[in-house]
C-alpha cells in the first residue's frame, strides 16, 4: 500500500514536470494520447468490465467533438456550454445505441454497434451542419479564467486533470458495487439476472458510461484541435481504439490507458511507417487474443501465478471449515397462504412438450422435492418459476400474486433464489465478490449517487463487505474468499452457490440438484445446510436424484415424468406408486429393486 | 415506374455480390459460431488479386478469379489455425481476434497495392439489354447467374458430401463430432477456407462493379453481414434472399437519401434486428444460444 502511494505521488510528480521536457510537437502528442486513454477507459468499462461489445466509441467521440463545433461555431454558444451539451448529446446518443444491447449480444452487438458507428460517420460527411468532408474549422479555445489554453502546454494541465478525474471515477465505479454487478453480468448474465442484477438497466449504464467517456474526450479534443473532420472518426480509429484496449487488457482501466497511450506514442515514432505500423499492432492484437487475453494489465498476474508455481509455499492448506446454522427464525405465524404456487404450467420448445398443466403448491417453511427421471421437465420447472423461461401456459404465484413474465431479476427482488445444476459462479469474480453481488439489494436506478453522492456509495459498500465476510464465515469458505471460483473443487463450488444464493436473502430458495458430484460426508453437510436454512424461515424447493438425501430431508415430494406430475406425497407413499416405478424402471417391480441413487445428468 | 425497375435491378446486382460475402459469413458461422470480422478484408483482398491477374497479368477473368480463391482460402486456413486455441471457448476474443487479422490485411493491402484504388474493365463486353426501356448490364446477369451456381454448390456439399455432413454435424454439436471421429479442427479449417474462397469470389466480382481500394471491404462486409442476419444467420438460402433484400434497400436508400444512404441502411438494420434478431426470413437452423 505504502509502495502504491508512493508510486503515484511519483507518477503525480513527473506528470507536473512533463510539460517542462518537452517540445512544442510532443506535447501536441501527449495532449492527443490524454484524450486518447480517456476514450480508452469508456471502452474498457462497457467491454471489459460489463462485456458489451462497442465498436461505436469512435461515434461518442464524434458526437462530443461534433456537437462542441458546431454549437459553438454555427449556433454562437460559448465554449463550455457547448461542451455541457454536447456531453448531454453523447449520452443520449449512448443511450441509443444502448437500445439493440437489450436484444442482442456479443457478435450481432459488434456488427450492430459497428453499424451505427459507420452511420454516424456517414452523416457526418454528408450533412451540411456538419460541414461535409471538411470538416469545421474555427472552434473557440477554451477560456479559463484568463488562462490562455491556446498554449498547449496549458491546456495539457486541463486534459490531465480531466484524465484523472475520469480515471479516478472509472476505478471508483469498477470497484463500487455498481461494477461489481456489471462484472457479474459481463461473466454471466443468466445467474447475475438470477440474483437481482437488473440486466437491461446495466446495459444501459454501460452504454452511456462509455458514452460519456466519449463525449469528454470529444469536447477536449474539440477544444484542442479546434478543428474537426470525418477522417478522425473513422473505423480506422475504431479498430486503432479497440487494439489499444486490448493490448491494454481490457478488463483492467490502467490497462487501457497503458495500452492508449503506449500504443498512440509507439504509432507516433512510426509515423513515417504508419502501414507497417498498422500491420504490426493487427498482428500484436491477434497474438495477445490468443497468448494473453487478459492483456499487458494481465502480466503481473501471469508472471505471479509462474513462479507459485515453481516455487509451492508451504502454508497451511487452506480448508474447507464447517457450516455454522443460521440462527433460526421464531416459528413462522404458520399463515397457510401458499409462498409457491404453479397453476397449470405448461411449456413448448417448438414441438416439444417440456412441461404439461404442471401445478404444484408449497406451503411457507416446507422442504420440497422434485424428482423425476432426467429429461422429465424438472429443471425447465425451475426456469419458469425463477423467471428463465416464460411459460407458454399457465400461471406462478408467489404468496399468492402472479409473478409468471416477470423477468428473473425482479423475481429475485421478489424474494426467490435458486441455484443452478451445471454451477454457474462469476468466474473471474472472487468468492467474496460473489457474495457481495448478491448481497448487494440497492436498485441499479440509484445509480445518481455514483456522480453525486460517492460517499454514501462507499459506506454502502463497507457495509455490504461487512455482512460479506459474516457470510462468507458462515458457509465455512472463509479460506477461500479470495480464491477464483473455478480454481476451486466441485464440492465447495456447490456450497459457494448456495452461499450466494442465501445471500439475497430470499423467501424461497430453489436448489437444482445440489448434491450431484458431492461424496458422501458432503451430501451429509449439504442436508444440514438445508435444513438450517429452512430453520432460518427460507422455503426451500429442490430437485434432486439422490434419493437418500431426498427421503431424509423433504417433508413432501412431486414427481414429475414427461412433463406432468405423476405423483406427490411423502416421500415413502411417492416411491411406493406403482406409476413412480414405472417412470424409473419402465415396468411394475417391488420396491427393493428401486435403486437408492439414479445417477445425475451433472456428473455424466 | 421505369425508374423504380432500374433501381431494383441496381440493387439486385450489387445485392448478389452482398449474398456471395453473407454465404462466406454464414458458413462460418453456423459451423464454429464466430463471426469472421475479417471477412471483409478477405473480400477486399480478393478483389485486388483478381484484378492484379486480370489486369497487369493479363489472365482470363475466370482464371483470375479462381486464383483469388485460391490465394484467399490459405489466408482462411492459416487465420484458422492461430486462433485455433480459442474455438468453442471465448468467441468474443475470437471476434476480436479475426478484427485483428482485418487490421493486418488492410495494412498488407496497402503495402503491396497502394493506398489508392484501380477501377477494373468489365470482363463482358456484350451490349446491356434492354427489356421494357430498363436497361441491365449484361456483366450483373453474369454476377447474379454465378451467385445462384455457387450457392448451389456450396448446398450440394453441405448435404451430398462427406465432408459437408461432417461440417454440418460440427455445427450441431462439436463434442459429439469429435467423439464419432471428426477432426473439429479441420473442419473448421476448411468452413474458414471455403468461406474466404467466397468472399474472393465476391471480391473478384465486386471489381468491375465498385472501385477496388483498400477500404472497399468496410462496407462490402458489413452490409454481407447484415445480409446474413437478415436471412437468418447460419442460413445458407437465406443468406442469399438476404443479399439480395439489403442490395435493394441500399439502392432504393441511395435514390430516396443520396449520400444519406449508408445510414438509413443501417438504422433500418439495427431496427429489422431489435425486432426479430433471428432474422426476417425465418428461424436459424442451427441454434448457437
Amino acid at each position: 500500500m505504502k509502495l502504491r502511494l508512493t508510486g503515484i505521488a511519483a507518477l503525480a510528480v513527473v506528470a507536473w514536470l512533463l510539460p517542462y521536457g518537452l517540445n512544442s510537437y510532443a506535447i501536441h502528442v501527449v495532449d492527443v494520447a490524454l484524450i486518447f486513454a480517456i476514450l480508452a477507459i469508456g471502452m474498457g468499462l462497457a467491454m471489459g468490465i460489463a462485456g458489451q461489445i462497442n465498436l461505436a466509441q469512435v461515434a461518442f467521440f464524434g458526437v462530443g467533438a461534433y456537437a462542441t463545433a458546431i454549437l459553438t461555431t454555427r449556433e454562437g454558444y460559448g465554449f463550455w456550454p457547448a461542451a455541457a451539451l454536447a456531453m448531454l448529446a453523447a449520452a443520449v446518443i449512448g443511450l441509443l445505441v444502448a437500445l439493440p444491447a437489450l436484444r442482442v449480444q456479443s457478435h450481432y452487438l459488434g456488427i450492430v454497434t459497428l453499424g451505427l458507428a459507420i452511420a454516424f460517420l456517414n452523416w457526418i460527411t454528408n450533412a451540411p451542419i456538419a460541414g461535409g468532408a471538411e470538416g469545421i474549422s474555427a472552434i473557440p479555445v477554451p477560456p479559463m479564467f484568463g488562462i490562455n489554453l491556446f498554449s498547449e502546454y496549458l491546456y495539457y494541465y486541463l486534459e490531465a486533470i480531466a484524465f484523472l478525474g475520469a480515471l479516478a471515477f472509472g476505478l471508483f465505479v469498477v470497484r463500487a458495487p455498481l461494477g461489481r454487478r456489471m462484472r457479474a453480468m459481463r461473466d454471466d448474465a443468466l445467474a447475475a439476472g438470477a440474483i437481482g442484477a437488473e440486466i437491461p438497466l446495466l446495459r444501459m449504464t454501460a452504454f452511456v458510461l462509455a458514452s460519456l467517456y466519449g463525449g469528454v474526450a470529444g469536447v477536449l479534443y474539440a477544444g484542442l484541435i479546434r478543428y474537426v473532420a470525418p477522417e478522425t472518426f473513422s473505423l480506422a480509429t475504431m479498430f486503432l481504439l479497440l487494439a489499444m484496449v486490448i493490448i491494454g487488457g481490457r478488463q483492467s482501466l490502467v490497462g487501457c490507458v497503458i495500452g492508449a497511450i503506449g500504443l498512440f506514442l509507439v504509432r507516433e515514432e512510426l509515423t513515417d511507417f504508419a502501414t507497417s505500423a498498422q500491420l504490426a499492432y493487427g498482428a500484436v492484437v491477434v497474438l495477445m487474443v490468443v497468448f494473453a487475453p487478459t492483456g499487458l494489465a494481465g502480466v503481473p498476474a501471469r508472471l505471479r501465478a509462474a513462479w507459485r508455481k515453481r516455487h509451492p509455499q508451504s502454508s497451511a492448506r487452506a480448508a474447507l471449515r464447517p457450516f455454522q446454522p443460521f440462527p433460526a427464525a421464531p416459528t413462522a405465524s404458520s399463515s397457510q397462504t401458499a409462498i409457491l404456487e404453479v397453476r397449470g404450467v405448461g411449456k413448448r420448445f417448438r414441438g416439444l412438450k417440456a412441461l404439461d398443466d404442471v401445478s404444484l403448491t408449497v406451503l411457507p417453511g416446507e422442504i420440497r422435492g422434485i424428482v423425476g427421471p432426467n429429461g422429465s421437465g424438472k429443471t425447465t420447472l425451475f426456469n419458469v418459476i425463477s423467471g428463465l423461461y416464460k411459460a407458454s401456459a399457465g400461471q406462478v404465484l408467489l404468496d399468492g400474486r402472479v409473478v409468471s413474465g416477470l423477468p428473473s431479476y425482479q423475481l429475485s427482488q421478489r424474494g426467490v433464489a435458486r441455484t443452478f445444476q451445471n454451477l454457474r459462479l462469476f468466474g473471474n469474480l472472487t468468492v467474496r465478490e460473489n457474495i457481495l453481488v448478491a448481497l448487494d439489494r440497492t436498485r441499479t436506478r440509484s445509480i445518481w449517487r455514483y456522480a453525486l453522492w460517492p460517499i454514501g456509495v462507499w459506506r454502502q459498500d463497507a457495509a455490504l463487505k461487512g455482512a460479506a465476510a459474516a457470510l462468507v464465515d458462515r458457509f465455512g469458505l472463509i479460506d477461500f474468499a479470495h480464491a477464483a471460483p473455478r480454481s476451486l473443487p466441485y464440492g465447495i463450488q456447490r456450497r459457494i452457490e448456495i452461499a450466494r444464493a442465501m445471500a439475497a436473502a430470499p423467501r424461497l430458495l430453489l436448489l437444482d440438484e445440489p448434491a450431484a458430484g458431492l461424496n458422501g460426508e458432503e451430501v451429509g453437510q449439504l442436508a444440514d445446510i438445508v435444513r438450517s436454512i429452512r430453520a432460518s424461515g427460507v422455503t426451500v424447493v429442490l430437485i434432486e436424484h439422490n434419493m437418500g438425501l431426498v427421503m431424509s430431508l423433504c417433508e413432501r415430494v412431486t414427481v414429475l415424468s414427461h412433463g406432468a406430475v405423476i405423483a406427490e406425497g411423502t416421500p415413502a407413499d411417492v416411491v411406493a406408486t406403482p406409476a413412480v416405478i414405472e417412470a424409473y424402471l419402465g415396468d411394475t417391480t417391488t420396491m427393493a429393486d428401486v435403486p437408492i441413487q439414479i445417477p445425475s445428468e451433472a456428473t455424466r | 415506374m421505369q425508374v423504380f425497375f432500374q433501381t431494383l435491378v441496381g440493387g439486385l446486382s450489387l445485392g448478389a455480390i452482398y449474398a456471395l460475402v453473407a454465404l462466406g459469413f454464414s458458413l462460418v458461422y453456423r459451423t464454429m459460431g464466430l463471426v469472421n470480422f475479417a471477412h471483409a478484408d478477405v473480400v477486399m483482398i480478393g478483389a485486388y488479386v483478381a484484378s492484379t491477374f486480370y489486369m497487369s497479368a493479363k489472365l482470363p477473368f475466370v482464371l483470375a478469379i479462381l486464383v483469388a480463391i485460391v490465394s484467399t482460402g490459405l489466408i482462411g486456413v492459416f487465420m484458422e489455425r492461430v486462433l485455433r486455441p480459442l474455438e468453442n471457448k471465448d468467441f468474443d476474443l475470437m471476434l476480436i481476434g479475426t478484427i485483428g487479422f482485418g487490421i493486418m490485411l488492410e495494412a498488407i493491402a496497402i503495402l503491396v497495392w497502394g493506398a489508392t484504388g484501380r477501377a477494373v474493365p468489365s470482363p463482358v463486353k456484350a451490349a446491356p439489354l434492354d427489356i421494357l426501356g430498363v436497361r441491365i448490364r449484361t456483366y450483373s446477369l453474369v454476377v447474379l447467374a454465378i451467385a445462384a451456381v455457387a450457392t448451389t454448390v456450396l448446398i450440394l456439399f453441405l448435404q451430398r458430401t462427406k465432408r459437408g455432413t461432417a461440417m454440418q454435424a460440427v455445427a450441431m454439436d462439436h463434442e459429439a463430432a469429435t467423439a464419432v471421429g471428426i477432426h473439429v479442427g479441420r473442419s473448421n479449417a476448411i468452413a474458414f477456407a471455403i468461406g474466404a474462397g467466397l468472399a474472393a469470389l465476391a471480391g473478384g466480382l465486386a471489381g468491375p462493379l465498385l472501385y477496388v481500394n483498400p477500404t472497399m471491404g468496410a462496407s462490402l462486409g458489413i452490409k454481407g453481414f447484415a445480409a446474413a442476419i437478415l436471412g437468418g444467420f447460419g442460413n445458407i438460402p437465406g443468406a442469399i434472399l438476404g443479399g439480395l433484400a439489403i442490395g435493394t434497400i441500399d439502392a432504393f436508400a441511395a435514390g430516396h437519401f443520396q449520400g444519406y444512404s449508408d445510414l438509413v441502411t443501417f438504422l433500418v438494420f439495427t431496427v429489422i434486428i431489435m425486432v426479430r434478431p433471428t432474422g426476417i426470413f425465418g428461424e436459424r437452423t442451427v441454434n448457437r444460444a
